[in-house]
């Protein structure tokens, strides 16, 4: 991976050594190479089938994937004709129904024999002679080279130097599941997959608009993975569109196998532990993002679709919010930025506390841990961060191990790390206690923000040892001077709370009606600032009389 | 121009709120009570009156040089060289006042919460991130602001509220019971603190709109004045004219609540109020010397002088006072008078020589 990263440190030399694996299989170095001694790879088609065949045969050279069905258009001239494709990104009933099916058999028998020649084949079978539902064509080689990639199946004509790209994409891919990252109660249930197509038909389907525009684009030298930048037109600032399309245009990189390596690559502060974009899998999400002015980027390939910008307040919003009564969602709210503090400090909180400010204890509470600690050997930072470690240890394995030993790994994990090390004296029963409610408050905010909390507690932890209260609060400062200094893609990351923007205020540590909130956020949505109607808040009906 | 970045006039407010009351909050209504006694919060009303006039020339000042901060307009006002050497006296002071609240700073903080630890740790300690805070310019200091001073303000008022039990209404009398003079005698700190928004002359060209600039300065007054009185009226109520004694009526007020033995003395909240406010307020004129410097220096750019006047800061700090006592001292007598040469004669009398002389590009 480090080499991966010290390539696209030097653009310049990325050409020499990523595109080899490019040359086996054609692409762009056709275009290199293209001399006077290299027909077999000119860029464009020749009228000769043979030829052609030939020229993709020596591309495709080792690729037992690749299919080259050569068939005859039989008429009174025997016409020569290719189909080529690869076997298992394509349609098979498609290719075999409707492509070979009427081209070999039907269209032969219903037409008069006599209208059809050499010459006009190739129109005859486009404008006749496919039942397919898609179809471009093409005089490019590295066009054809694309299209077969892409799952598309290429009909060549024998005599005419121009290729029938038909589409017939079709591949085993997951089906539609619910969000495994995010769920909710109330709302849509739904959530991407790998296939970018289906992604932009969901969105699509929540967004039956002209304006929402899916831009596509292809990123990756040798992978030609498929990009698509998503935004609503009139809402998005035409500023943002353009500069996530810069800066999306910028990258030159071997391969993009999921929306992290182009996250890494546009994002404002690289060297900043706060995320500045955001990713999802929930189309609703996507959607709203998009509503509200945002700029979405969906990568082929992977379910986690990118959003610009990301602000820090996203890391408490849910899209249930939005779905369930507006006052029990702000009371939920205020809920995740108690957890949000408690994820971060609770652990250096309670070292300062029991190292430096008991008086800060009721003394009965006071009495207690310290009778807790009394066997304990290890002063209260070394105990609580132990007790961190093996909780992230505890986390990093459920995530990685093998499903069948999950209940082997969860029993063995509550009863040794939990009670078996209170008991053995090793520690005490309240930094057990303190560790489980940090690790289950981290978990209430957006997953990605959590990733920052769960970092950023181990060095707060230290400056409690340290310094105590001061330490902490003096470690905070530094991170909100830090967070306010950050900016994604334009748009300050503590907006709307530094700087304030009291009408943003609605959606925050509350979350107003959707009567009230008749505005887009201040600064994403401002080019179409208004969302509804005013005077949208329902009354009952007046009695009349007077 | 030195800073790139803009502030809107509601972040110019909290600034200015910041730049007064962060210190002073824990401190002054003692001061004023030493010679007021129970009447302090008439000392409150009075300095808040007589701080008015201290904003108007501020504002006046910076609607009269637009686009200039006070180091570069008295060289307009008083000519190269004496202008020159009028701002380098208004630096020596920022750096001044701003050492000497790196002492109360980390005195207060080892007073009361880290006997232990040594002074100079905690100075260092909060000029550093002072120093960050500065060298991200003065919107990120704008937006922090933004989002902690209603924290530190809400804080406030809830250790009051939570103290509400142990207050009685009779400690106020007699009312008046101080003659005119003591009251005024009491005001005087109180003036020469909220007389800080001259600093905000520093800060004028860097508003996001010019035309607010005196409203914007001149309401800051009353907010401020109101905190204090509210604080005074708050202490008077808990501890009677005795918390003249007291070095931080607002701590004792932290210490004597218990409600049903479940909040109990919540000391942490001030001390937490004191680490983000003292450190804002800190941020603020560290950032005002460091800007005036390179303005006065004719740099391109203020960020290299931030670790040099950290420094600078920092020995100050240590060099200012002996002790505490001294320190306390320093405040209480010797401060108000340097303090109001430096935000009322002075200004005033550049403001009357710029409007005697006809200065001035933006005369009403």
């Amino acid at each position: 991976m480090a080499a991966f990263f010290n390539k696209f440190r030097r653009p310049r030399r990325l050409n020499t050594p990523v595109q080899k694996p490019v040359n086996s299989s054609g692409g762009q170095n056709s275009q290199r190479q293209s001399g006077p001694g290299h027909t077999s790879q000119s860029r464009t088609l020749s009228s000769d089938i043979e030829d052609n065949l030939r020229s993709l045969k020596e591309i495709f050279n080792q690729c037992n994937d690749i299919i080259f069905r050569e068939f005859l258009f039989a008429q009174r001239e025997h016409i020569k004709l290719a189909l080529i494709y690869i076997d298992g990104l394509t349609d098979k009933s498609q290719v075999s129904d409707q492509i070979m099916r009427t081209l070999s058999l039907e269209v032969p028998t219903a037409t008069d024999k006599a209208a059809i020649t050499k010459e006009n084949a190739w129109h005859y079978i486009k404008m006749r002679g496919l039942c397919v539902h898609q179809l471009q064509e093409s005089q490019k080689l590295e066009d054809v080279i694309n299209a077969i990639l892409s799952g598309d199946s290429i009909l060549l004509v024998d005599g005419h130097a121009t290729a029938l790209i038909v589409g017939s994409r079709g591949w085993a891919a997951r089906s539609i599941e619910e969000s495994k990252t995010e769920t909710v109660v109330r709302g849509p249930r739904e959530s991407f997959v790998e296939t970018l197509r289906t992604n932009t038909s969901m969105l699509r389907r929540k967004i039956k608009n002209p304006n929402l525009k899916i831009e596509a684009l292809q990123l990756g030298e040798v992978t030609k993975t498929d990009i698509a930048v998503i935004y609503i037109k009139g809402i998005a600032s035409d500023g943002l569109v353009q500069e996530v399309k810069n800066r999306l245009s910028k990258i030159k990189i071997d391969a993009v196998l999921e929306s992290g390596y182009i996250e890494e690559l546009i994002r404002d502060h690289p060297f900043s532990v706060f995320p500045t974009l955001s990713h999802t899998d929930r189309p609703d999400r996507v959607a709203a993002n998009l509503l509200e002015g945002r700029v979405a980027i969906m990568v082929d390939g992977t379910p986690m679709v990118l959003v610009a910008p990301y602000l820090f307040i996203e890391a408490i919003q849910t899209p249930e919010d939005y779905y369930e009564q507006s006052f029990f969602m702000s009371g939920v709210r205020m809920l995740r930025i108690i957890s949000m503090v408690i994820a971060l400090t609770l652990p250096s909180l309670y070292i300062a506390i029991v190292s430096f400010h008991h008086e800060m204890l009721p003394t009965p509470l006071l009495l207690s841990i310290a009778a807790q600690r009394e066997a304990v050997p290890f002063p209260v930072f070394v105990e609580a961060l132990l007790m961190e470690l093996a909780f992230e240890i505890i986390r990093e394995a459920g995530i990685r191990l093998p499903r069948d030993v999950g209940q082997a790994v969860s029993i063995v994990a509550a009863l040794i790390i939990g009670q078996a090390a209170v008991q053995a004296g090793l520690v005490a029963g309240a930094t057990i206690i303190v560790v489980a409610l940090t690790a289950m408050a981290s978990f209430t905010v957006y997953y990605s923000g959590s990733f920052t909390f769960r970092l950023l507690r181990f060095p707060l932890m230290f400056l409690a040892a340290s310094f105590g209260l001061f330490g902490i609060v003096g470690g905070v400062i530094a991170m909100v001077v830090h967070m306010a200094s950050l900016r994604s893609f334009g748009v300050p990351y503590l907006a709307p709370l530094g700087p304030v923007i009291t009408e943003d205020l609605k959606d925050s540590a509350v979350r107003a009606p959707w009567w009230a909130m008749r505005k887009r956020p201040h600064l994403i949505g401002q080019n179409n600032p208004q969302r509804e109607a005013p005077g949208m808040q329902p009354r009952p009906p007046q009695p009349k009389n007077k | 121009m030195l800073e790139g970045g803009k502030i809107s006039s509601g972040q110019a407010v909290f600034l200015n709120i910041t730049m007064i009351i962060a210190t002073a909050m824990l401190a002054v209504p003692a001061i004023a009570a030493v010679h007021a006694r129970q009447d302090a919060w008439l000392s409150m009303l009075l300095a808040t009156l007589l701080a008015l006039p201290i904003a108007w020339v501020t504002a006046s000042l910076g609607t009269l040089f637009p686009g200039k901060t006070l180091v570069e307009y008295t060289e307009d006002i008083l000519g190269k060289w004496p202008g020159k050497l009028l701002g380098l006296l208004y630096l020596l002071w920022f750096i001044h006042i701003c050492s000497i609240m790196i002492r109360e700073y980390g005195n207060f903080l080892i007073d009361v919460f880290m006997p232990e630890t040594p002074l100079i740790v905690i100075n260092i300690l909060g000029a550093a991130l002072a120093a960050y805070t500065v060298k991200n310019g003065l919107e990120v200091l704008a937006r922090v602001n933004q989002i902690f001073l209603p924290i530190i303000l809400i804080s406030v008022i809830l250790i009051f509220l939570l103290a509400l039990p142990e207050m009685k209404l009779e400690r106020f009398l007699p009312v008046f019971e101080a003659e005119t003079v003591k009251i005024f005698k009491g005001a005087i700190v109180p003036w020469g603190w909220m007389g800080e928004i001259i600093t905000f002359a520093m800060l004028i060209p860097f508003l996001a709109q010019p035309g607010q600039t005196r409203h914007t300065a001149v309401i800051t007054i009353p907010l401020v004045g109101l905190f204090f009185t509210l604080l005074a009226v708050a202490s008077v109520a808990v501890f009677g004219p005795v918390f003249s004694n007291m070095n931080f009526p607002v701590l004792n007020a932290a210490r004597v609540i218990n409600i049903a033995n479940f909040i109990d003395r919540p000391e942490p909240i001030i001390m937490a109020i004191w680490i983000i406010g003292g450190l804002l307020k800190i941020s603020i004129f560290y950032y005002v010397s460091v800007l005036g410097f390179a303005q006065w220096l004719n740099l391109k750019d203020y960020r290299p002088l931030v670790l040099p006047v950290g420094v600078i800061l920092i020995a100050l700090s240590i060099a200012v006072a002996e002790n505490m006592l001294e320190l306390t001292h320093f405040l209480g007598n010797v401060s108000p008078y340097e303090l109001l040469t430096f935000e009322l004669v002075i200004p005033l009398t550049l403001l009357l020589i710029a409007l005697v002389r006809r200065q001035g590009g933006n005369r009403q």
